[in-house]
């Protein structure tokens, strides 16, 4: 059975203490500066009454202190719940409220979680950054640095909640153990076969499932990674990898699309790079071949997966790229996958069906929702709301999902989310959310809003989406129309609004 | 209409939906709070193009340089002064 992830941090920082485990801008830490500090934040997390199984909040942006939390929280036996840093309040209640946290700790001027917090009755705690890392998470507050820290958690302990919902019904948090972590930690690492030697710059937020596994990975072996904030800057991305020798690149389809259209590729060297792995939304082909050509030396892995499997289900051997060009791949290592029909019997070779997954990985449950559980979770399978066909080689090919998620960058937004917001406003009699195709994010964010009388201007409904949602919920596009498409039984046809945005705008 | 105030105008308008000149500081960060994103700066830097009849090449795009309405500025009366 896979060690804990933090009880593999133990084992890493004793074979390489002095190798650099993250760093950020100029600041730097080592192995044995995380396994130090993330000690220190257990005891101070235990100053503040923090016991076992007690739910952790946080909400900071990636940081080499965002990392620490992680493994100062599992330290000290407690339950991460990584919180979107660009959320606001009326998300950020709810999650606190649900998960029961017991403490929020937030970047300094993150100031909805605050609120939020004071508002459900959460304590607070802001860490000092400091210039070196290894002072990280404050002082110990007058906290016996010598006294015992807690027994490693067990495997079946859980290690963390994540959110994948809004605002809308109950939230939906994957609850994800130290075993399901450290299962998929270990597959991962069998197909991308890192060690020591690697290092990867990443700009993708560890409270995405996605951006948490490509953290957990390197940590795991005595890797490195180098932290970007952002991909606004894309060709700042392409400098970091050939100035740190990155040997390894991880971003979603827009991710690569910005850096093939912005990134300068052709005036650095690149050569260090020996993989790249895409996950977060199918990539289209014809975007991934542009990709394998702009790095010819790179591996490319396109992989697929969900945060109820803690990350990845399948990957796509590099070799299989040109003759299974658009495939989601095969299982990784200690998964099996099923496509099964409505009735739940299994489908035939190229028959499409609902992608069923098993293994280690997949989550104990949603917290505290068990008719979504057991909606999800049937007989010891998940339930991953995916369509597709597997073929005669056993390579899935998905064809879209069941819900009306949709995917704009690295970002996941649910219609209902949106259209609950917009719908606050005077003179909206009715409103629909979907997402449009774009070049560039995948997808991005559509209104349609039927006037009722004096109706709001596209700027207004604008200006209350970003009083009240993340930035990357705000609508790009609002269009006012006459009528929603709806189905016989008056359900909204997301589906018939899609690509309407245009020509009504 | 100073030049601060014209870009800060901008970045009301498109990115902010407002006209309340009080929704941005000086030193409000862009890109942290998620006002300007990958697509946004294109927009932005456009604009400062257009307006001025300048061409931001790209090692100046930078959160040096963009990062704020005060940074903007700077860059601007480095680019101008000239």
């Amino acid at each position: 059975m896979p060690l804990p992830l933090v009880a593999r941090l133990e084992a890493t920082a004793t074979e390489f203490p002095h190798r650099i485990a993250l760093q950020q801008a100029q600041r730097r830490l080592d192995y044995a500066g995380l396994r130090e500090a993330s000690s220190r934040f257990a005891r101070r997390l235990g100053s503040h009454g923090i016991a076992p199984g007690d739910r952790v909040a946080l909400v900071l942006h990636n940081s080499i202190e965002a990392a620490i939390a992680w493994y100062g929280t599992w330290r000290a036996g407690a339950i991460v719940v990584p919180l979107n840093a660009q959320a606001r309040e009326r998300d950020f209640t709810p999650w606190l409220r649900h998960c029961g946290a017991r403490l929020l700790v937030h970047g300094d001027g993150l100031e909805d979680a605050a609120r939020a917090a004071a508002e459900v009755g959460v304590d607070t705690w802001v860490p000092v950054a400091s210039d070196d890392p290894a002072e990280a998470s404050g002082t110990d507050d007058g906290n016996d640095a010598t006294s015992e820290p807690p027994p490693m958690p067990q495997a079946e302990a859980l290690a963390a909640i994540l959110y994948t919902s809004g605002t809308t019904g109950a939230p939906k948090g994957v609850a994800l153990s130290h075993r399901n972590l450290a299962a998929n930690t270990a597959s991962i690492l069998d197909y991308l076969r890192l060690d020591a030697d690697d290092s990867t710059v990443s700009a993708l937020p560890f409270y995405y499932a996605y951006g948490a596994s490509v953290l957990h990975t390197h940590l795991a072996v005595g890797a490195r990674v180098v932290l970007e904030d952002n991909v606004v800057f894309p060709h700042l991305l392409t400098e970091a990898l050939a100035r740190e020798r990155a040997t390894g690149f991880s971003g979603v389809p827009s991710t690569f699309a910005l850096l093939l259209d912005r990134g300068q590729l052709d005036q650095h060297d690149l050569s260090s790079l020996r993989y790249l792995t895409q996950a977060g939304g199918a990539m289209a082909p014809v975007l991934a071949t542009r990709v394998r050509a702009a790095f010819p030396q790179a591996r490319l892995f396109v992989m697929y997966g969900q945060t109820e499997a803690s990350a990845r289900l399948t990957w796509l051997p590099p070799e299989r790229f040109d003759d299974k060009l658009g495939s989601a791949g095969v299982p990784i290592a200690g998964v099996e996958l099923q496509v099964r029909r409505e009735d739940g019997g299994e489908a035939d070779i190229d028959e499409p069906g609902e992608v069923w997954a098993r293994g280690d990985n997949v989550m104990t449950g949603y917290w505290n929702a068990p008719e979504a559980t057991a909606a999800t979770l049937v007989d010891g399978w998940l339930r991953t709301g995916d369509l597709g066909h597997r073929d005669g080689d056993g390579f899935l090919w998905l064809a879209g999902r069941r819900s009306d998620m949709i995917k704009t960058g690295a970002h996941r937004v649910h219609p209902q989310d949106v259209e609950e917001v917009i719908a606050e406003l005077p003179g909206v009699r009715e409103v629909a959310v979907s997402g449009v195709d774009d070049p560039l994010l995948g997808q991005v964010v559509a209104a349609f809003v039927v006037r009722d009388g004096a109706a709001p201007t596209e700027l207004a409904v604008k200006a209350h989406c970003r009083q009240r949602l993340a930035g990357y919920k705000i609508p790009k596009q609002v269009a006012f129309v006459a009528e929603l498409p709806k189905t016989a039984s008056g359900k909204i046809r997301r589906a018939a609004l899609k690509g309407s945005a245009h020509e009504q705008a | 209409m100073t030049r601060r105030q014209q870009i800060k105008h901008f970045i009301l308008g498109n990115f902010l939906f407002t006209d309340d000149d009080n929704a941005l500081a000086d030193d409000t960060s862009l890109i942290q709070q998620g006002i300007v994103d990958s697509t946004g700066i294109l927009e932005l830097i456009g604009f400062i193009e257009e307006t001025w009849s300048i061409q931001v090449p790209p090692q100046d795009m930078t959160p040096a340089n963009f990062d704020s309405l005060g940074s903007i500025d700077r860059y601007l009366d480095g680019r101008l002064a000239g």
